[in-house]
């Protein structure tokens, strides 16, 4: 079938962004913990850090995406995510997201899991989407697959994410769309209320569905109905990796050769990244400047979508895949809260969720206010002013989320607040600093002027206590500069609090 | 106003006692306290009582003050609880005293206790958090010793100051708490073991931070009208100050120093008419190293970043020209949260009585205590002095402010 689109409008990519946590562990690791590595052709994976998860990952992506194309969350009025492993199995995240992006509160938002082809699924309502109604969509994809540790699900799982601004006249126009399913029950589960992804491990049960669902979506596609020519005009094909072998040895029924899939391929330095495998691959692809791309996933059950994506131009991409933090295979069972516990039961200094909903623009968005009486900068912006003492309106506008380090300690074991006891568990010693935070940022009110407020970078500062991430605790020193990411903060009462905390500068400068 | 005299003051012992209730630690308090006045005290002579507690694992938070005093048998006496955090007990000593100077009472109880160590260690953090910021400090992951190793952090890189300073404190209050019966952590440490020990929240390690502790003070104030009745070697309260400040670290002026404790003692000086340089003694709010190093220049001890220099020199030390924490501090002595202030009161009575046994100074007039509440968004400073023999000379004794001012009694 033909994508949607009017004769002189296509629709397409505008802007790709990608990234994947700092951790990696390799199949050596594993090899020694276990005797053996099951997931093969992957030589090493990422591994999302204590403080991560589906929907953090998923933030991170959707910023390099709208910083990609110069865009803020303003500017999009559809919003997808996607993903297998949401941290909560009822609850509407995409309210979170569009939070923490600063989508318009009227925006359309939706959820697609159930398999990994969740991710192209998204892809397929966004483009829908703007063909019925215009507009901007943002498209995040973010999973991190856990398997038993002695399964071959655990030994390919890795972490990513990818998003993408879908808008008529993206560059990267997607040309035709086919989809394809047939009943394959028993390949790649998760039982309602288990923690890992399951599967019957029948070998070739499943690359059959694998197979089967691949070929028939590729088959569907009308641009390239002959296998044989696809193969000869694919630049780059991205197709759902669950391990570094399964993709190519559906090279032909997708109609490509062999290399045009590994020039997309992430699994074998970031392992299965479930839904966001194939968009991960994707955003891969154009960052590199591939022209003419395939697009193939595969979701258990079974079904398969395969997107066919012509590049006139350049697509502005940025793409934070790399990581070089080795963890050996204890660090990453810590990590990943194989062998640690819960938190301790409570006590006082309880914040409740209200109380954490209310502060929400300024966890999410830094949102400080500027007194109205003096101009000095509060943040949070409530109470008198700090400086003046006036109890006036304060005019709020968001921070910009760089700033440099005041004062700073590192937490050692049993030296967190309790809530923390848990992740320090799994991630070890933390940095805990006091950030004078540049507050040069645009007003999110209205009436405000960029550039009176903005004055030269740092000598407008307010300061904020936050946690360090992204680092080892010793990156992290009085006069540093450092930049905001939102992190999951603690959990509690079984939900989750996210937030801003700090890392050094160095990914977004 | 009139004059307020401190006349007695008593602790229990500093610890942890797995057979002892908050109540029967204030109750041993409170009847060292009374034994403690010279010419005796009935109960039934106090006309007011001030409480200090914050209330660490919930087991009174309310009505905690007359759940102490009822106990011990002051049937009746309207009770006041005071929570200020770590400085709860020095501010009740300070209600007591404004109690005494309007004229509405006098002879007030002021006393603090806590219960800290009968719960597991990560319930005890929930509770020594909630002085913190809750919603934004301690969910940047700190509890007090993260948000004073911040403060550190930011006094190294403004003075220079060193881990080595910061152990010194350690080792100086660990000799004179080594001394005190009723400490908790009565032994001496070398230079070597407080440099060497676990981090805790870099650079503080396990020798820069008190104790938790159980225990529970008293003192008792009573007026110019009354004083006469229990002592000949008054003890005058010459100043008093407070102050507060935002609870959270982030939102404050400065974090190489505590802004709330410079308040209170400009404040105290004046009233006492005195400086820093006329005091004999001082009991500091300890809780960190770094803590005492800021008490040294938030006091006037010596000019802003030069405490460091100031530990170094000996000259606080015990047989030092300014001896601090002759108790033992916060680090050695311990730190009921509740009972601190008050338990600080009681080593200055003991100092001013001559009642303070092997690190008892050589004839001290004046000493200072100062308590800190959070990280410094409560602190109150008090001066003691002991006054001539002869109640004659009492009333000319009196401070040069006063005096000179002319205040009407």
């Amino acid at each position: 079938m033909t994508a949607p689109g009017t004769a002189d409008t296509s629709i397409g990519i505008e802007a790709a962004g990608a990234y994947a946590p700092r951790f990696r562990i390799t199949a050596e690791e594993f090899h020694e913990a276990w005797g053996q590595f099951q997931a093969a052709g992957v030589s090493e994976k990422a591994v999302p850090a204590a403080d991560e998860d589906a929907l953090t990952m998923g933030y991170e992506a959707a910023i390099h995406a709208l910083v990609a194309g110069d865009l803020d969350g303003a500017d999009v009025s559809w919003l997808a995510f996607a993903t297998t492993t949401p941290p909560i199995e009822e609850g509407d995240l995409t309210a979170r997201l569009g939070a923490m992006v600063g989508l318009p509160d009227d925006a359309t938002r939706q959820n697609f899991g159930g398999s990994t082809r969740a991710g192209t699924r998204a892809f397929w309502a966004a483009m829908d989407a703007v063909a019925a109604g215009g507009g901007r969509a943002l498209v995040v994809v973010a999973d991190a697959p856990m398997g038993a540790p002695d399964d071959a699900m655990d030994h390919a799982a890795g972490a990513g994410a990818a998003a993408f601004v879908v808008s008529a006249d993206g560059p990267a126009a997607i040309v035709d769309r086919a989809e394809y399913a047939a009943p394959y029950p028993g390949t790649r589960f998760r039982e309602r209320g288990a923690e890992t992804t399951d599967g019957l491990g029948v070998t070739t049960y499943d690359r059959q569905a694998f197979r089967e669902t691949i070929g028939g979506a590729v088959d569907g596609l009308e641009v390239e109905s002959n296998p044989d020519a696809a193969a000869t005009t694919y630049d780059a094909a991205a197709i759902q990796a669950p391990d570094g072998k399964l993709p190519y040895r559906v090279a032909d029924a997708a109609g490509v050769e062999t290399d045009t899939i590994q020039t997309a391929a992430t699994v074998h330095d970031l392992g299965d990244l479930g839904a966001a495998s194939v968009p991960v691959s994707l955003a891969n692809a154009l960052a590199d400047g591939h022209e003419s791309i395939l697009a193939v996933s595969h979701g258990s059950g079974a079904g398969a979508d395969a997107l066919a994506i012509d590049v006139d131009g350049d697509v502005p991409t940025r793409l934070a895949l790399d990581g070089d933090d080795p963890l050996s295979y204890a660090e990453y069972l810590r990590q990943r809260g194989v062998v640690t516990s819960g938190p301790p039961s409570g006590g006082g200094a309880y914040v409740s969720v209200p109380s954490w909903q209310r502060s929400i623009p300024q966890r999410y968005r830094l949102e400080a206010g500027r007194c109205g009486e003096c101009g000095a900068v509060a943040f949070p912006p409530s109470g008198a002013c700090r400086d003046c003492g006036a109890r006036a309106e304060y005019d709020r506008f968001d921070l910009p989320g760089t700033g440099t380090v005041e004062a700073v300690t590192t937490i050692s074991q049993g030296g967190a607040p309790p809530e923390f006891a848990a992740q320090q568990a799994q991630s070890g010693d933390y940095a805990a600093a006091i950030v004078a935070f540049d507050a040069t940022g645009r007003r999110s009110s209205s009436g405000g002027d960029d550039e009176d407020s903005a004055g030269a970078a740092g000598e407008d500062a307010v300061s904020a206590p936050a946690m360090g991430t992204d680092a080892e605790p010793d990156a992290f020193a009085v006069g540093d500069r450092v930049e905001a990411t939102i992190r999951r903060i603690y959990t509690q009462e079984g939900v989750t609090r996210y937030g801003f905390k700090v890392r050094p500068s160095m990914r977004r400068e | 106003m009139r004059d307020a005299y401190l006349i007695g003051a008593g602790q229990s012992a500093y610890g942890s006692f797995p057979g002892e209730s908050y109540r029967s630690l204030f109750e041993t308090a409170f009847e060292r306290a009374v034994d403690s006045v010279p010419e005796g005290v009935e109960p039934g002579d106090v006309d007011e009582a001030v409480v200090g507690t914050l209330g660490v694992g919930g087991r009174q938070l309310g009505l905690s003050g007359p759940a102490v005093t009822e106990h011990v048998g002051l049937g009746g006496v309207p009770t006041t609880r005071v929570e200020n955090a770590c400085a709860a007990s020095g501010y009740a000593v300070r209600q007591a005293i404004q109690a005494v100077k309007s004229g509405m009472a006098d002879v007030v109880l002021a006393g603090g206790f806590e219960i800290m160590t009968d719960t597991s260690s990560d319930a005890t953090k929930y509770w020594l958090g909630v002085s913190g910021e809750t919603e934004w400090e301690r969910l940047s992951g700190t509890t007090f010793s993260g948000v004073y190793a911040q403060m550190a952090s930011a006094h190294m890189d403004a003075h220079g100051t060193t881990r080595e300073q910061l152990s010194r404190v350690a080792v100086k209050n660990h000799a004179n708490g080594a001394k005190n019966p009723h400490a908790q952590l009565a032994f001496e440490c070398s230079l070597e073991d407080a440099q060497s020990a676990p981090v805790v929240a870099d650079p503080l390690n396990l020798y820069h931070c008190c104790p938790t502790s159980d225990g529970a003070a008293c003192a008792l104030i009573a007026s110019e009208d009354v004083v006469g009745k229990y002592t000949d070697d008054p003890i005058r309260v010459a100043g008093v100050g407070a102050g507060s400040d935002s609870v959270g670290l982030f939102q404050r002026d400065t974090y190489t120093g505590i802004p709330a404790s410079r308040r209170a003692a400009e404040t105290a000086y004046e009233m006492a008419g005195v400086g820093p340089e006329d005091l004999d003694f001082a009991e500091v709010h300890d809780c960190f190293a770094i803590a005492e190093l800021l008490a040294y220049e938030d006091l006037g001890f010596c000019d802003p970043g030069e405490a460091g220099d100031l530990i170094e020199s000996g000259r606080t030390e015990i047989d030092g020209d300014l001896p601090v924490n002759t108790s033992g501090g916060l680090k050695s002595k311990g730190h009921p949260i509740g009972a601190t202030g008050a338990g600080q009161v009681v080593e200055a009575f003991k100092q001013l009585s001559g009642k303070a046994g092997d690190r008892q100074l050589d004839d001290p007039v004046r000493g200072l205590t100062h308590n800190v509440g959070g990280s410094g968004g409560a602190a109150v400073v008090h001066v003691f002095e002991r006054e001539e023999r002869s109640s004659s000379e009492r009333s000319s004794g009196r401070s040069p402010r006063e005096s000179e001012s002319g205040v009407a009694r």
